[in-house]
C-alpha cells in the first residue's frame, strides 16, 4: 500500500501540493476563528483563576464602594473556612509618561498569596518600610512608560488622583497568560488609601476545609445579611459569559461559516485530484484489487494529505490570529477585565484538525460507490451530467422546506437563529445547481443572439464540470451569504446602539465623570465636592447627579442607569418597547417606578405595574413602569431616577455630572469652562454630550470590531479559495484550450471564455449568497432584539449584499485573469501530445 | 493545392545532439486528393502535421497553401488559417459532454456564423453523415464511431480547403473504421477538400488517392492507393 501510495505521489506532486494547500488555508482559517472566539472568556477565566487560586466560595460587595473589612474576621471565624483573603478592586485610570490605560486595580494583602493564584504568586503584598508600591505587567508598565524601579504612575480612581511608585514589572514567567491583562496591584491599605476606600474591601475570597464549602456557603450568606453577594468563585466567568452571550453566539456562528468555507476550500483543493484518483481507482480494480485495498490506499492519500495540510494550516492560523484577530474587549471592558492575550486551547486545534482531515477524506472518498461497483472500470466510465428531472424537483422541494423552517424560526422562535441560519446554508447548496443550471440555460438562449463561440464554449464547459462549478460557486455563495448576513446585522446593530447613545446624552449638554473608558458606564462614584464649583459659572444653568453603575442580578451584570428627576428625557425614548412613555416617564420621575429591559422582565415574570425587589446594596422594592430594548448592554438594563438610587445603594455620591450649559454657550466653550474651574489634578474628565456619545459609539464598534474582521477575512479567503479552485480548474484545462486552439480559437478568445465562465460562476455563486443572506439578516436581527433585546433598527442591507457581491467577483477575476492569460497562450501542440 | 517545400525541423536536445524531426520533406497533394502517410512512432508524422497547421515553425523549407506560405503567418493570421482553410479530425474526441450533436458540430462556425444560420447550415451534413436522428443527443451518449463523425462535421463545418486527419480511425473496431473513411473520402471528393491522413491503420491505405511512408523524417516509399498497405510499413 505504501508502495503504490509513494508512486502515485512521485506522478501527480503538484496537484497533491496543491491539495495540501488548499487544505493548509481551510484549516488556518477554521484555526483562527477559533483562536478569535475562545480568546475572550478564556482571558476572564484566566484572570479570575489566576487572581482566586484554590478558593471556592466569595464574599460580594454589590457596589464599588465595598464593604467594612471588618467583616474578614467574622468571615475567618465561621466553622469551616480554611482561608479567607480580602480584596479590593477599583477601576482606574493609569497615566504615565507615554500614555493612560484603564485599568482594575487589585488591592490584596499576604493571605491573598496563600490562595495560590498565579497573579500574586510572585508578588510582595506587604508594603516596603510603610510605603505602598504598585505591581503591573510588563507590556502594561512599558505601555504608560512607567518601568523603572520607584518611577510614579498617576492613578485616578473615582475622582481621587495618586502617585504610585513601581515596584516592579511583572513577566509571562511569573503570572504566565495574565501578562496581556490590563491589571495594576497593590498591598490592600495602599490600594485603599489610593482609592479613597479605607477599610473597605469589595471581595472576600474564601477557602473551605475538605467537605464543609456548603456550610461555610450557608454561614457566609447569613453573615451578608442580604446586601451581599454569595457566590462560588467562578461567578464572574457566568456573568461574563452572559455579557459576551451576543458576541459570543456571533461568533459561533461566524465559527460556523468560517468552517464551511475552509472546508470546501480544502475540499475544492481535494477536488483537482479527483480525476487521477478515479484513474488510480480503475487501474487498481482492473489489476485485481478489492475495493477494501483501494479505500486503504485513498484513507492513507487522505491522511498524507490531511496531517501535512493541517500541520501547515495550524502554523497559518496561529499566525494569522496574531496578525489578524487582536482580542479587542470593547465595551465588555467597561464591566469585566479582560485580557487581549491570544489563547490557543486544545479545542480549537482538534476542531481545526478534524475539519482538515474530514475534508480530506471526504474528498478521497467520492467516488466510493464507484470503488464498491461490480464494474472495475466505473470509476472512468462516462457519467451523467446533468440532473435528471426527479433530483431537481427534489433539491427545489428541499432547498423551499429549509426556507420555510428558517422563515418559521424568524417568526415563531429567534432564539433558535443559528438553526434559522443552517437550514439557509442547507437550501443555498440546494438551489445553488439548480441557480446555475437555470443561468447558463439562460447565457445558452442569449447566445444564440451574438456571433461568437465564445459564450457557447463557456457554458458548455461549465456543464461538462458540473460538479466542480457548483463546489466553487458554493464556496463564494457559502461567503457572501455569512458576510452579507453578519455586516447587515452588524450595521443594524450599530444604528441601533448609536440610536441609544444619542438618547442617553440627549439630557445633558456636558459631562463631568472620572477618567478612564470603565467610567462610561459611570461605574466608580466619586465625592460630590466639585459640584458647587460648577453651579457659579456664568455659562453653567443648571447642574445635577446622575448615578448609576453596574449591579449583578443573578446571573447578570446590569447596568444601572439612574439620571436625575429632572433630566428631559429621563426615558431613552427610542428604545421603549412595552408601555406609555409619558406614563413611564412620569411615575420613573416621580420615584419607586423603574424601567427593565424586555429579558430581565421576561426573566422575573415581571409585567408592567409589577412590583419587586431588586437586590442593590440595600434591597428596595421596585415597581415595574414600562419594558425597554437593553439599551445597548447585553446582559440587560435598569431605568430609575437618580435619587432611587441614592437611597438603594445608601450613598449620595454621584457617578457623572450632568451640566446643562446657559444659553448661548457652544458646548466645546461650556466644557473649557468647566475644566478650568475644576482645576487640574481633579481625577474628572469633563466631555461635551457629543464627545460622550462619540466615546460610546468607538467603545460599541471596538466591541463589534471582530465581527467585521471576520465577515472581512471570510470575503478575503472566499475570494482567494474561489480564485485558486477556478485557477486549477482553468490550469487542468490546457489541453482542452490547445484543442481549441488547434479548431482556429485565438488565446484572446480563449481567455475571454475563461473570463465568462468565472464571471457566471462567481455571479450565481454570489447572488445566490447575497439573496439568502438578506434573509439570514434579518434571522440575525430578530434574534438581537427578541433575545438580547438589543435596540436593533431593522433594515435589509442591500448595499452590503451588492458590495459583497461586487467585492468577491472582481477580485476573484482579478486573481484569476493572470492564470486564465497564461492557460490561453497554452502551445496547440500540447493537443497533439496524449 | 498544399505544396511542402524541403521542408526541415530539427530540435536541439539538452545534450547537443541534435533531433531530425522532419529532415527534407516534399510533397504536394491536389484538391479532392486524399494522401495517406504512414509512419512508425517518431517518424516525424506529427511534427509535420504541426508544421501544415501553422503551430509549428521549420527550421527551413515552406509550406504553401494554395500558393501562400504559411510558415511565416502572425499567431493571429495562423488562427484565422486555421479556422477557415483547415480542418483538422482527431482520434480522441475533442467534444464537449453535456453538449447536444449539433452544438457541438458548430463550435467551430459559430465564430462567424450566427446560431441560427450555423444550425441550418450544420444539419445536412450531419444528416449525410448519418446523424440526423442524434442532432440533440449529448456528445457523452454517442457511439465512438458516431463521435468521430461529430468530429468530421466539426472540421468540415468551415469549408476548409485542406484536412488534416491524425489516427482518425485510431478508437474504431474495423467495421466503423470502413464507415468512417468512406465517409471522409466521399465528402472530400465533392467538396475538392485536399486531405493529409496520418495513420497506422492499414485499412486507410484502401481509401487513399495516394500513399507514402514516413521513417526517420524522411519519406521512404510511396505506393498508388486503393490497397491496403504493408504492415511493415505501418
Amino acid at each position: 500500500m505504501f508502495h503504490l501510495y509513494r508512486v502515485r505521489l512521485r506522478s501527480r506532486l503538484l496537484q497533491e501540493c496543491f491539495a495540501v494547500i488548499g487544505i493548509a488555508a481551510g484549516v488556518g482559517l477554521l484555526f483562527a476563528s477559533q483562536i478569535a472566539s475562545n480568546s475572550l472568556s478564556s482571558s476572564v477565566a484566566q484572570l479570575s483563576q489566576g487572581i482566586v487560586g484554590s478558593a471556592k466560595l466569595q464574599v460580594l460587595a454589590r457596589d464599588p464602594r465595598g464593604f467594612d473589612q471588618g467583616l474578614l474576621s467574622s468571615v475567618r471565624h465561621v466553622a469551616g473556612v480554611r482561608l479567607a483573603a480580602p480584596l479590593l478592586e477599583a477601576n482606574a485610570n493609569a497615566v504615565g509618561p507615554r500614555a493612560s490605560r484603564s485599568v482594575e486595580l487589585i488591592g490584596a494583602d499576604e493571605s491573598l498569596t496563600r490562595l495560590g493564584g498565579t497573579l500574586v504568586r510572585h508578588t510582595r503584598l506587604a508594603p516596603f518600610g510603610g510605603v505602598g508600591a504598585i505591581v503591573m505587567p510588563g507590556p502594561l508598565a512599558r505601555g504608560i512608560g512607567v518601568t523603572r524601579f520607584g518611577a510614579e504612575a498617576t492613578l485616578e480612581i473615582g475622582g481621587h488622583v495618586s502617585q504610585a511608585p513601581l515596584y516592579k514589572q511583572l513577566s509571562a514567567h511569573e503570572i504566565g497568560p495574565l501578562i496581556d491583562t490590563p491589571i495594576i496591584v497593590a498591598p490592600l491599605s495602599f490600594a485603599q488609601e489610593m482609592a479613597g476606600l479605607r477599610g473597605r474591601v469589595t471581595r472576600i475570597l474564601v477557602t473551605p476545609s475538605p467537605g464543609r464549602e456548603q456550610a461555610v456557603r450557608v454561614a457566609l450568606t447569613q453573615l451578608a445579611h442580604g446586601r451581599l453577594n454569595v457566590t462560588s468563585t467562578n461567578y464572574d466567568e457566568q456573568l461574563f459569559s452572559k455579557a459576551a452571550a451576543a458576541a459570543n453566539q456571533s461568533t459561533v456562528l461566524f465559527a460556523v461559516i468560517s468552517a464551511l468555507v475552509g472546508f470546501l476550500f480544502a475540499f475544492n483543493a481535494m477536488l483537482l485530484t479527483v480525476s487521477q484518483r478515479r484513474r488510480l481507482i480503475a487501474d487498481l480494480r482492473r489489476d485485481g484489487y478489492t475495493p477494501r485495498a483501494v479505500i486503504g490506499v485513498l484513507l492513507l492519500d487522505a491522511a498524507v494529505l490531511g496531517t501535512v495540510g493541517c500541520a501547515l494550516g495550524l502554523v497559518l492560523g496561529d499566525e494569522l490570529s496574531i496578525q489578524l484577530f487582536h482580542s479587542n474587549p470593547g465595551f465588555l471592558s467597561s464591566a469585566f477585565t479582560v485580557g487581549s492575550a491570544r489563547v490557543v486551547g486544545a479545542q480549537s486545534v482538534a476542531v481545526a484538525v478534524a475539519g482538515g482531515m474530514l475534508a480530506a477524506v471526504v474528498a478521497v472518498l467520492s467516488p466510493l460507490r464507484d470503488i464498491l461497483s461490480r464494474d472495475p472500470l466505473a470509476a472512468i466510465a462516462p457519467r451523467q451530467l446533468a440532473a435528471t428531472r426527479t433530483v431537481t424537483r427534489w433539491r427545489t422541494a428541499l432547498g423551499a422546506l429549509f426556507v420555510a423552517i428558517a422563515v418559521a424560526t424568524l417568526l415563531a422562535i429567534p432564539r433558535l437563529a443559528i438553526v434559522g441560519m443552517v437550514a439557509l446554508t442547507c437550501a443555498l447548496f440546494l438551489w445553488l445547481p439548480l441557480g446555475l443550471d437555470a443561468t447558463l440555460a439562460s447565457i445558452a438562449r442569449l447566445a444564440r443572439k451574438v456571433t461568437s463561440a465564445v459564450p457557447h464554449i463557456a457554458v458548455s464547459e461549465l456543464r461538462a464540470g458540473r460538479s466542480r462549478a457548483v463546489a466553487i460557486a458554493a464556496t463564494c455563495s457559502i461567503a457572501v451569504f455569512g458576510s452579507v448576513s453578519i455586516q447587515g446585522a452588524h450595521g443594524d446593530l450599530q444604528h441601533g446602539l448609536e440610536n441609544a447613545a444619542h438618547d442617553m446624552n440627549a439630557f445633558t449638554d456636558v459631562w463631568v465623570s472620572p477618567a478612564g473608558s470603565f467610567n462610561l458606564l459611570m461605574t466608580q462614584p466619586f465625592p460630590a465636592t466639585s459640584l458647587a464649583r460648577l453651579q457659579h459659572l456664568a455659562s453653567v444653568r443648571q447642574t445635577s447627579v446622575y448615578r448609576g453603575g453596574l449591579l449583578d442580578w443573578r446571573e447578570r451584570r446590569i447596568w444601572v442607569i439612574a439620571p436625575p428627576s429632572t433630566a428631559r428625557p429621563l426615558i431613552p425614548p427610542s428604545q421603549l418597547v412595552e408601555g406609555n412613555l409619558a406614563a413611564a416617564g412620569t411615575h420613573v420621575r416621580a420615584g419607586g417606578w423603574v424601567v427593565l429591559s424586555q429579558a430581565l422582565a421576561a426573566e422575573h415574570h415581571l409585567h408592567i405595574g409589577d412590583s419587586f425587589t431588586l437586590p442593590a446594596p440595600r434591597p428596595s422594592t421596585f415597581r415595574l413602569a414600562a419594558v425597554s430594548t437593553n439599551i445597548g448592554w447585553a446582559p440587560g438594563a435598569i431605568v430609575m431616577n437618580a435619587d432611587d438610587y441614592m437611597r438603594a445603594w445608601g450613598s449620595p455620591e454621584p457617578s457623572a455630572l450632568n451640566v446643562l450649559l446657559s444659553p448661548g454657550t457652544a458646548p466645546a466653550q461650556g466644557r473649557r469652562a468647566i475644566e478650568r474651574a475644576l482645576g487640574t489634578g481633579s481625577g474628572l474628565t469633563v466631555q461635551t454630550a457629543g464627545q460622550h456619545a462619540d466615546k460610546q459609539h468607538t467603545l460599541t464598534r471596538q466591541g463589534l470590531a471582530r465581527l467585521s474582521q471576520i465577515a472581512t477575512l471570510i470575503l478575503a479567503a472566499a475570494v482567494l479559495a474561489t480564485a485558486a479552485a477556478m485557477g486549477a480548474m482553468v490550469w487542468q484545462r490546457r489541453p482542452r484550450l490547445a484543442k481549441l486552439k488547434l479548431e482556429g480559437f485565438s488565446p484572446r478568445e480563449l481567455w475571454g471564455t475563461i473570463l465568462l465562465e468565472s464571471v457566471l460562476l462567481l455571479l450565481v455563486g454570489c447572488a445566490g449568497g447575497a439573496l439568502l443572506g438578506l434573509l439570514g439578516q434579518q434571522l440575525l436581527d430578530r434574534a438581537l432584539a427578541s433575545v438580547i433585546n438589543y435596540p436593533v433598527v431593522r433594515s435589509v442591507a442591500l448595499p452590503t449584499a451588492l458590495a459583497a457581491l461586487a467585492i468577491v467577483t472582481a477580485a476573484a477575476l482579478a486573481v484569476l485573469s493572470v492564470p486564465g492569460y497564461l492557460a490561453a497562450r497554452v502551445p496547440a501542440s500540447l493537443a497533439l501530445q496524449d | 493545392m498544399l505544396e511542402l517545400r524541403e521542408l526541415v525541423k530539427h530540435y536541439e536536445l539538452v545534450g547537443g545532439e541534435t533531433v531530425r524531426a522532419v529532415d527534407g520533406v516534399s510533397l504536394s497533394v491536389s484538391a479532392g486528393e486524399l494522401l495517406a502517410l504512414y509512419g512508425p512512432s517518431g517518424s516525424g508524422k506529427t511534427t509535420l502535421l504541426l508544421m501544415v497547421a501553422a503551430l509549428l515553425e521549420p527550421t527551413s523549407g515552406s509550406v504553401l497553401v494554395d500558393g501562400r506560405n504559411i510558415s511565416t503567418l502572425s499567431e493571429r493570421d495562423a488562427s484565422q488559417y486555421r479556422l477557415s482553410e483547415l480542418g483538422f479530425i482527431r482520434q480522441s474526441f475533442d467534444l464537449l459532454p453535456g453538449v447536444s450533436t449539433l452544438d457541438n458540430a458548430v463550435l467551430k462556425l459559430l465564430k462567424n456564423v450566427p446560431w441560427r444560420e450555423a444550425h441550418a447550415r450544420m444539419k445536412p451534413l450531419l444528416e449525410r453523415l448519418g446523424l440526423g436522428k442524434r442532432l440533440d443527443q449529448h456528445a457523452e451518449t454517442l457511439s465512438m464511431g458516431e463521435r468521430q463523425r461529430v468530429m468530421i462535421a466539426r472540421a468540415l463545418s468551415t469549408e476548409p480547403r485542406l484536412l488534416l486527419a491524425d489516427e482518425p480511425t485510431g478508437s474504431l473496431d474495423t467495421q466503423r473504421s470502413h464507415e468512417v473513411l468512406g465517409l471522409l473520402r466521399e465528402l472530400c471528393r465533392e467538396r475538392g477538400v485536399a486531405v493529409v491522413l496520418v495513420s497506422h491503420d492499414p485499412l486507410a491505405a484502401g481509401y487513399a488517392d495516394r500513399v507514402l511512408a514516413l521513417r526517420d523524417g524522411r519519406l521512404d516509399g510511396h505506393q498508388p492507393g486503393g490497397t491496403p498497405v504493408q504492415h511493415s510499413v505501418g
